[in-house]
């Protein structure tokens, strides 16, 4: 609508847009969704679905607090991310992502991109790079510390890169606020994933459930 | 008919030292008489009243902070020849004179449509490494490089018109021959006009055979036949730092300018390279070694400096740099079409993955793909990041695992300790289910015969260790969640 407008004014576009801009009276796509329409890619859990609001966050950055365990809850959403043109990044993943075992979760493993830091800081500006290049569909990381100023910085650079930013956390990080739109503590409960919703978008957190 | 243009470039003295910030007062000095004598110097000196020809012990009396150097014939040559690369675009006759590039522009004309419209295009192109502002157009090399430099903005074009516009012009400047000078001042000749206005054959007879001959190339009257300059086959530039640089990250700066040298040599040659050398010279320390190399080759300067900004965040340097220098053995011809078809989305993922390999290393960047082989060590490749290279050579059949494989995967298997007979990771491993047994790789020498368990440590961590059937050692593999 606001475009139609603008071919009519002709030659006063440039200025109106500018003033419309400075009263914040439009809205500018690179700044992320509107917040009414909110994106979310389904998980593949239904339950966890319903859990989350609809699906994990897109361009957000999710928090999963775990000791060790997290990778699966995600293998769906990447296998179908893997399907399109942009990169899934691991940064600074613990070992190495297993080929046959990921392949056979239908996910297209030369979509992925294997980045390791060689300390701590360059693994997060690496992170915060791929989430705000809009090359990245996902980007996973594995810091070896983050500060809630970092975590802030990487929040932010998904929303610009329209990105699913994923932050794997060891459990003790619960006691830190978190500015992730998501926040998640998985642990294994007899061969299955408990996991808890700790916070999560337009809705409250605190349940939990055996995926 | 032959045109020659000349660019006088003045300040090129100045210009091949790099001097950190602009403000700094700069001069260079040369030796007259057993003198150090102000040559040149910038408007930040002239400022502090520093002019050319003034001693040097007068000019630091004017601003002991000066920064000085002689000058350095061997650089201005260089950086001529950068200049030379540049003007290649509009000619391919290209001669030099100290300070000064000569470019027989009549043959080329007509590819631009005129003299004029050449000498538009070349005066206002924005890719000129040094501003184009003394120049002048004659029939004769000799007469163009004397216009530039004290008539800028002269043009000729016939012959004929060539004794009008040279008339006033002293003899000094005709020639450096001292005796030859003195000889025709000694006839009471001071001005070109004036030795054309005495018949040729008592010019001749009176100051010889040598003034008639310079008189002679001067006006066209007889060809002036000049060496060619032929373009370098390698790029290899060197810049003086007059202010020493500690901080790697500060090579940025004067780097620019080497690298917009190479983005002119590459353009003349319509090249592309992907592989730069850098060394930064110390005073005691041996020098410092960068290479720069890239994914995919470009001429650009911006794009340069952008990723050699990443490579100088990891440099390390043992010393102040004291001069840089950029090299490149190797450059191809810019593929035009390839150039124009490039998709966006896959022109970003360069830039993107660039920075990455550039500040981490190329290393620490990887695609993975996967390898027909049961052995799960070599079930995997990494590959080059890179989408095109990677989808031309086409993925192998991917061999699907097992749905009760590991999601992760140690680079190595790690060979476990055994206490009482049971593998040992961080607690005693208990077996909780056989997962398969594996014999292959009999073709290539490194046949193995294992088998698979998962096994729980007291932590509650899920692995994947095998027995090698032969040895009966254990060892660790993967990582279940």
């Amino acid at each position: 609508m606001v475009r139609l407008v603008f071919s009519e004014m002709g030659a006063e576009v440039t200025k109106n847009l500018d003033e419309l801009l400075q009263q914040g009276l439009l809205w500018r796509g690179r700044n992320g969704p509107l917040p009414t329409a909110r994106a979310v890619l389904p998980s593949g859990f239904e339950r966890l679905d319903e859990s989350i609001g609809g699906g994990w966050p897109r361009g957000a950055l999710v928090e999963i607090l775990s000791q060790g365990p997290g990778l699966s809850l995600l293998l769906p959403v990447l296998a179908k991310l893997s399907r399109k043109s942009r990169w899934l990044a691991w940064v600074d993943a613990p070992w190495l992502p297993y080929v046959p075992a990921l392949t056979a979760r239908g996910l297209d493993v030369s979509r992925i991109l294997l980045i390791r830091g060689r300390d701590a800081n360059q693994g997060l500006w690496a992170a915060e790079q791929a989430l705000r290049s809009g090359n990245c569909a996902a980007v996973m990381l594995w810091p070896r510390s983050v500060s809630n100023a970092q975590a802030r910085r990487l929040q932010l650079a998904a929303e610009e890169g329209d990105c699913l930013g994923v932050l794997f956390r060891s459990r003790k990080a619960l006691g830190q606020s978190s500015t992730a739109a998501l926040r998640l503590e998985v642990q294994p409960s007899g061969g299955k994933l408990e996991v808890q919703v700790h916070k999560r978008p337009a809705g409250w957190g605190g349940r939990r459930l055996l995926l | 008919m032959m045109q020659w243009l000349a660019l006088y470039f003045p300040d090129l003295p100045l210009d091949v030292f790099w001097s950190g910030e602009e403000s700094a007062p700069v001069a260079v000095i040369r030796r007259q008489k057993g003198w150090d004598i102000i040559d040149r110097c910038n408007a930040s000196a002239r400022q502090q009243g520093v002019r050319p020809g003034m001693a040097l012990n007068a000019a630091l009396a004017l601003y002991p902070g000066l920064l000085l150097h002689e000058r350095d014939d061997k650089r201005e040559r260089q950086r001529l020849e950068t200049i030379a690369s540049w003007a290649w675009n509009y000619s391919s006759r290209i001669s030099f004179d100290p300070l000064l590039l000569l470019l027989e522009v009549g043959g080329s004309a007509k590819l631009f449509g005129g003299i004029d419209v050449l000498l538009e295009k070349l005066r206002n192109d924005p890719r000129a490494p040094a501003a184009v502002e003394y120049h002048a157009l004659a029939p004769s090399p000799g007469a163009a490089a004397l216009l530039a430099r004290l008539r800028p903005g002269t043009r000729v074009r016939r012959t004929e018109n060539l004794q009008g516009v040279l008339r006033d012009i002293s003899l000094a400047h005709l020639t450096r021959n001292r005796k030859l000078l003195t000889l025709m001042q000694g006839i009471g000749l001071s001005t070109i006009g004036e030795a054309l206005e005495l018949p040729r054959p008592e010019l001749a007879r009176r100051v010889g055979q040598e003034a008639v001959l310079l008189l002679d190339r001067l006006l066209g009257r007889m060809p002036d036949p000049r060496p060619l300059w032929q373009p370098p086959e390698h790029f290899q530039q060197s810049l003086l730092l007059l202010a020493e640089i500690d901080q790697a990250q500060v090579l940025q700066f004067p780097a620019r300018r080497l690298l917009n040298s190479l983005s002119d040599f590459l353009h003349g040659r319509d090249a592309v390279t992907q592989q730069l050398h850098w060394r930064f010279l110390h005073r005691e320390a041996p020098p410092s070694q960068l290479e720069q190399g890239m994914l995919r080759p470009d001429k650009r300067a911006e794009h340069f400096l952008e990723l050699l900004r990443q490579h100088l965040e990891r440099l390390q340097l043992p010393e102040a740099v004291v001069e840089m220098e950029l090299r490149v053995d190797d450059w191809q011809a810019a593929d035009k079409i390839h150039e124009d078809l490039f998709v966006p989305q896959q022109h970003e993922d360069q830039g993107f993955l660039e920075r990455l390999r550039a500040r981490l290393g190329e290393e620490a960047v990887h695609g993975l793909r996967s390898v027909s082989d049961h052995r799960p060590e070599k079930g995997w490749g990494f590959r080059e990041a890179l989408p095109a290279s990677g989808d031309a050579a086409g993925p192998e059949e991917p061999l699907k695992g097992e749905g009760n494989d590991p999601l992760w995967l140690l680079p190595r298997p790690r060979r476990l300790p055994q206490r009482n007979g049971r593998p040992w990771h961080e607690g005693c491993l208990q077996l909780s289910a056989f997962s398969r047994r594996v014999e292959t790789g009999w073709w290539d020498g490194e046949d193995v015969t294992r088998d698979y368990y998962r096994a729980r440590n007291p932590a509650g961590q899920e692995l994947w260790v095998y027995r090698d059937r032969r040895s009966g050692q254990w060892f660790l593999q993967g990582v279940f969640e």
